[in-house]
């Protein structure tokens, strides 16, 4: 920037068509002066603002993003505004999580007649981000970290420790047994023609009552097999059984929610579990399934500590925003963009997912810092509200990345905000694609 | 490679003071794309806009960017010159350097800089614009109004008149509505059936009116221009075609002692009836409540006595559809049911005031059918509980209005003008009477109503107290009516024959109900919500949906009449063309990608996603999808953000242009 020998932060607006962008223009036509760092863009109205397009302004180098609209109830589409309240107050936790600084971030409503505030809300903002100093975003200096590669070996920030360690209770061996006579039953009788269940070595998709031997029931049945529920090559088998724990059965809740599958469609066996000896097993209250057609085995009862649910992300909260970048950028500097967090999750089944679609180019494909982080929190929001906590990406990351920690932070947020929890209750309305009048935003001025 | 032309406006010195345009114009003509970059002084000027047409020719442009005002100002202006020389004018673009640059700075060089800063997201974006063409949806040029009261005839004859059909639909077995009750109305008293009932007649006998009473609308599907209703026909019990309305059976129903739902249950009526004399159309209906035929098969004797055999007891609800292009709304009010009806959990209503307790106390709808001359004691007023001539009657306004501890925070508005008018119809009855009023303030807006108001105190001496009332007891067939005057500052308390409260006004019963079916909005008392409450007054958020009369706040007649009217024109706007044509800038969805998880349904403001099945030739399923149902989204954008495949996009601002924009600003 000319003019001054100091730092000139870059300061980017996303303002809707109606009310902010107006107010812009009132401040013009009445002459209210105001630094010229920001950088005006304008959009129909705050609920076509996507949280990717404020992760790709900071990317291109802005030292600060501002985000307005219209007032609650002014909105120029009845409720555009709401959505996008809603949308910001998750986006809001992650990037806290993650370590962005929040400082940096800013969200106003504006209406076409408060050409002062606009001049207001500019300068102060310059003047906040002018003393901030450059965002530098992606230049945290990453933890050292040489973990890398090791499956569902995550390091919990909670614990410091790598991987999971609670003690496993053996499951039943009758539970195998009954297992296998129930799929012979359901396969004898034509009711399906293909159980999705565990097996020796990783999934087995049993076609012919004499193959039922090949199913497993043990401690390492760890995987949220509904994932492979979606997979055409399953589908084109015929009418499915699939094997879950209480925990999986939630993916089927907001699949069938999302229109993705029928539940006349399968046939669910749920198996009772005390647990798989994953992080997630501490804190679960799903040990019996409670959706499926068919039960198998009973739990000993060895409750979680549902309190203990989001201890994860309480503790990295309690670290500095700098540390909390530092662990991330160091977390992500392993990513290899492999997707396999993407493949293996049940709620990603999009024909085309966003990260491969380049035009245009949301999320950069090549495995850099930008680019891993964009992915990162493009996944995590579009889980947000959705995600059931199965923990899948996490054990699947071949970098042993804490995926399950940014999960966990919009499941938080989406409890603690909206009293959700993804998967749980079939009737209750998901916190993305609705809104209340009283969602809070303080965060808003 | 797009070849772009870029036009730098001085705007004379508005923008050229603060803004190097030269430097500007400099600088857009190095960026990729960019085939030339001029500067004029006064690019909306007409030889401005002849320098961006002859350079779209000369220069072949694909695409323009004017670097001047706001869009919010000259897009159009703009957009109408380059479809003039040829270009799709959704390929032009405006970068706003004045409203937001040079006249919120000075410093010449900074001002300068963001301004091709400015221009560089416009030319960013340009370049991915789509050309786009205006939307066009069939219009069926047919409209149905819902309501048959003053605004809803209204509505509909306008309509009508400009040549249009109608469908009018009324849940009551007559048109007319309240005004139909009214005994005579202010501020000129004349006679409201006198004005009304001509108007009833001529919506029933007008040739391109469809009446549907004692009918409610079932259900709409569809979208603006395209809407599909299904009406219920409720069971009359009598054969509308077949029937002569000679009254016969009405004379010969043996059950002749039911509350009257016209009189408010100041007379009676028969268990077959038509609600009052002048009825649209003029057509009895029974009373399946009551009518000892249809109660416990007995009686039967309107049957024998009908001449033309219009009694059917076998008769049946019907549904009927209707296609019409446009909605008008006008369900108007009913009142506030004192006592009775409690609006929020916290409030008590109004028990001290006796409603329901003592015969004597009544509302104002009651009190017009006690003093019309064509109410059940034929225009005599006489008492309810024991027919006595009042000597004293005591008017209290304001109750449920303007109480948000009791009742609702809003004013009814026209509660202080029928007061006066009832002061002044009472003493005309009665000479000798006293007319006492309890009143909060005086609400006379309106031309001719302060001096009707005055009137009704200087001339015919009604007596005003500002002051509420506190409680009304029964004493020895008299009313006591104990109250304050705050003016004088002492308590009043008046032995009174008859009370008459002026309850609030609210929206009819069922109004939510309808406000969903037709997907607009009710604000937090019922009203229906107009789309902006200054410039959008008739029309609501949903497009060929409009509403009038005291469904959208209380309003008195004249105001619902010409709202109606207005409603009524802009139905006629939309039927001057036999195709509505929209603005394109809507959303759209790549049915190829889309996973039909449907995120978009749940957010759309509009309820403009549509669930479709893509199939192949020989029928079967290939997959499920959402598309955007273009006579109904307004392209908000708000689906595009919640669609985690980007399937869904909107044209004016897609992920396309509006990334180039913000890869721009880097």
């Amino acid at each position: 920037m000319s003019g001054s020998n100091g730092f000139e932060p870059k300061i980017v607006a996303f303002v809707c068509n109606w009310c902010t962008y107006l107010g812009a223009d009132l401040a013009g036509t009445s002459r209210l002066e105001y630094p010229p760092n920001v950088r005006i863009l304008r959009l129909p109205c705050t609920g076509r603002i996507d949280t990717n397009l404020v992760v790709k302004a900071v990317e291109g180098g802005a030292d600060a993003v501002l985000v307005s609209g219209c007032h609650p109830g002014d909105c120029h589409y009845n409720a555009g505004n709401y959505h996008a309240r809603r949308r910001w107050m998750l986006f809001r936790e992650l990037l806290d999580v993650l370590g962005f600084d929040m400082r940096r971030i800013h969200f106003t409503w504006i209406s076409a007649a408060e050409g002062r505030k606009f001049q207001h809300v500019i300068s102060e903002i310059t003047e906040q981000t002018r003393a901030l100093g450059p965002w530098r975003a992606y230049e945290a200096k990453a933890e050292i970290d040489h973990r890398g590669g090791l499956v569902g070996q995550a390091v919990s920030p909670a614990t410091g420790r790598a991987g999971p360690a609670p003690a496993l209770q053996a499951p039943a061996p009758l539970a195998e047994q009954e297992l296998r006579d129930l799929a012979r039953r359901l396969l004898g009788a034509g009711d399906v023609k293909v159980v999705i269940g565990y097996g020796a070595a990783g999934p087995v998709f049993v076609t012919k009552a004499a193959d039922v031997e090949r199913l497993v029931w043990n401690e390492g049945c760890q995987a949220n097999l509904t994932t492979y529920l979606k997979r055409k090559e399953v589908r084109a088998l015929g009418k499915p059984a699939v094997v879950v724990k209480g925990c999986d059965e939630r993916s089927l809740v907001v699949l069938e929610k999302e229109s993705q599958i029928r539940r006349e469609d399968v046939r669910v066996i749920g198996m009772a579990c005390d647990g798989m000896g994953q992080e997630k097993c501490a804190a679960c209250d799903t040990h019996e399934p409670r959706f499926a057609d068919e039960r198998v085995g009973k739990a000993g009862g060895q409750g979680g500590k549902p309190a203990a649910r989001y201890a994860a992300v309480e503790a990295i909260l309690a670290k500095t925003p700098e540390e909390r970048l530092a662990f991330w950028s160091a977390e992500f500097d392993r990513c290899l963009k492999c997707y396999a967090c993407r493949q293996v999750c049940p709620m990603c089944y999009c024909e085309r997912c966003i990260a491969d679609k380049n035009r245009p180019q949301a999320i950069d494909t090549s495995p850099h810092r930008k680019g891993n982080f964009a992915w990162h929190i493009a996944r995590a929001m579009h889980l947000a509200g959705r995600c059931v906590g199965c923990d899948e990406c996490t054990r699947a990351c071949p970098a042993g990345i804490d995926l399950r920690l940014l999960n966990l932070t919009l499941a938080r947020a989406a409890e603690t905000q909206f009293g959700y929890r993804a998967g749980m209750d079939p009737a209750a309305e998901p916190p993305i694609g609705a809104y209340s009048l009283q969602d809070k935003e303080e965060f808003i001025r | 490679m797009s070849r772009i032309g870029v036009f730098v406006c001085w705007c004379g010195e508005n923008i050229a003071r603060t803004v190097d345009v030269d430097q500007v114009a400099e600088a857009c003509g190095e960026m990729p794309g960019v085939r030339c970059a001029q500067n004029y002084k006064y690019m909306c000027a007409d030889p401005g806009q002849a320098m961006i047409r002859e350079k779209i020719a000369s220069e072949r442009l694909d695409a323009v960017v004017v670097a001047s005002c706001s869009p919010h100002m000259h897009l159009k202006t703009f957009r109408r010159a380059a479809a003039a020389a040829g270009l799709n004018p959704y390929r032009l673009e405006m970068a706003n350097i004045r409203e937001q640059c040079s006249w919120v700075h000075h410093d010449k060089d900074r001002a300068t800089e963001k301004a091709i800063g400015i221009v560089r997201t416009a030319v960013a974006k340009v370049r991915y614009n789509h050309a786009l063409s205006p939307i066009r949806v069939p219009m069926t040029r047919r409209a149905m109004v819902i309501g048959g009261g003053v605004a809803g005839i209204q509505a509909a004859l306008d309509i009508a008149d400009a040549g249009y059909e109608v469908v009018l639909v009324e849940r009551e077995p007559s048109i007319g509505g309240k005004m139909a009750g009214l005994s005579e109305t202010f501020p000129t008293l004349d006679c409201s059936q006198c004005i009304l009932t001509p108007r009833m007649v001529e919506a029933g006998q007008h040739p391109r009116i469809k009446l549907y009473t004692y009918s409610e609308l079932e259900s709409v599907s569809g979208f603006v221009g395209n809407f599909e209703a299904t009406i219920r026909k409720k069971t009359r019990y009598v054969d509308m075609a077949k029937c002569t309305g000679c009254g016969e059976c009405q004379k010969i129903c043996p059950l002749k002692r039911n509350p009257s739902e016209f009189d408010f249950g100041m007379g009676m009526r028969p268990a077959i009836f038509m609600p009052f004399p002048q009825a649209v159309p003029a057509r009895p209906v029974i009373d399946k409540k009551v009518c000892a035929k249809i109660v416990r098969n007995g009686c039967g004797l309107c049957e024998k006595k009908c001449a033309p055999g219009a009694i059917n007891f076998k008769d049946q609800d019907e549904l009927a559809t209707e296609r019409v292009g446009a909605i008008v709304v006008a369900t108007g009010y009913k009142l506030y049911s004192i006592g009775r009806e409690q609006p929020s959990a916290k409030t008590t209503g109004y028990g001290e005031y006796g409603y329901g307790k003592y015969k004597d106390v009544i509302d104002s709808l009651q009190f017009e059918r006690l003093i019309s001359a064509s109410g059940p004691t034929n225009g005599e007023l006489k008492r309810p509980s024991d027919g006595k001539i009042p000597q004293s009657v005591v008017f209290i306004a304001c109750v449920g209005s303007r109480d948000n501890a009791k009742g609702l925070p809003y004013c009814s508005k026209i509660c202080c003008m029928y007061t006066a008018k009832h002061t002044m119809l009472y003493k005309h009855k009665v000479h000798s009477g006293e007319a006492h009023v309890f009143y909060m303030d005086i609400r006379a807006g309106g031309k001719g109503y302060d001096e009707f108001v005055r009137r009704a105190i200087e001339k015919d001496g009604a007596k005003y107290y500002r002051g509420r009332v506190s409680k009304i007891t029964e004493e020895n067939g008299k009313l006591i009516v104990r109250g304050a005057d705050t003016l004088a500052g002492v308590p009043v308390t008046v032995e009174t024959d008859l009370v008459v409260l002026a309850s609030a006004m609210r929206p009819a019963d069922g109004v939510e109900r309808l406000a969903q079916k037709l997907n607009i909005g009710c604000d937090e008392f019922g009203f229906l919500m107009e789309s902006h409450p200054k410039l959008r007054p008739v029309e609501t958020n949903t497009a060929g949906v409009y509403v009038c009369g005291a469904c959208q706040a209380p309003k008195d007649i004249p105001e619902s009449v010409a709202q109606a009217s207005a409603a009524a024109s802009k139905v006629m706007i939309s039927f001057s063309a036999s195709e509505l044509t929209r603005e394109p800038e809507i959303a759209r969805i790549d049915e190829q990608t889309c996973a039909a998880c449907f995120a978009c349904e749940r957010t759309c403001p509009y309820h403009a996603i549509e669930r479709v099945e893509l199939r192949a030739r020989n029928g079967d399923l290939i997959k499920r999808a959402a598309r955007v149902n273009q006579g109904l989204c307004m392209g908000c954008g708000t689906c595009v953000s919640v669609c985690p495949s980007k399937s869904a996009d909107s044209e004016g601002f897609t992920e396309e242009e509006v990334y180039a924009m913000v890869e721009a600003l880097a």
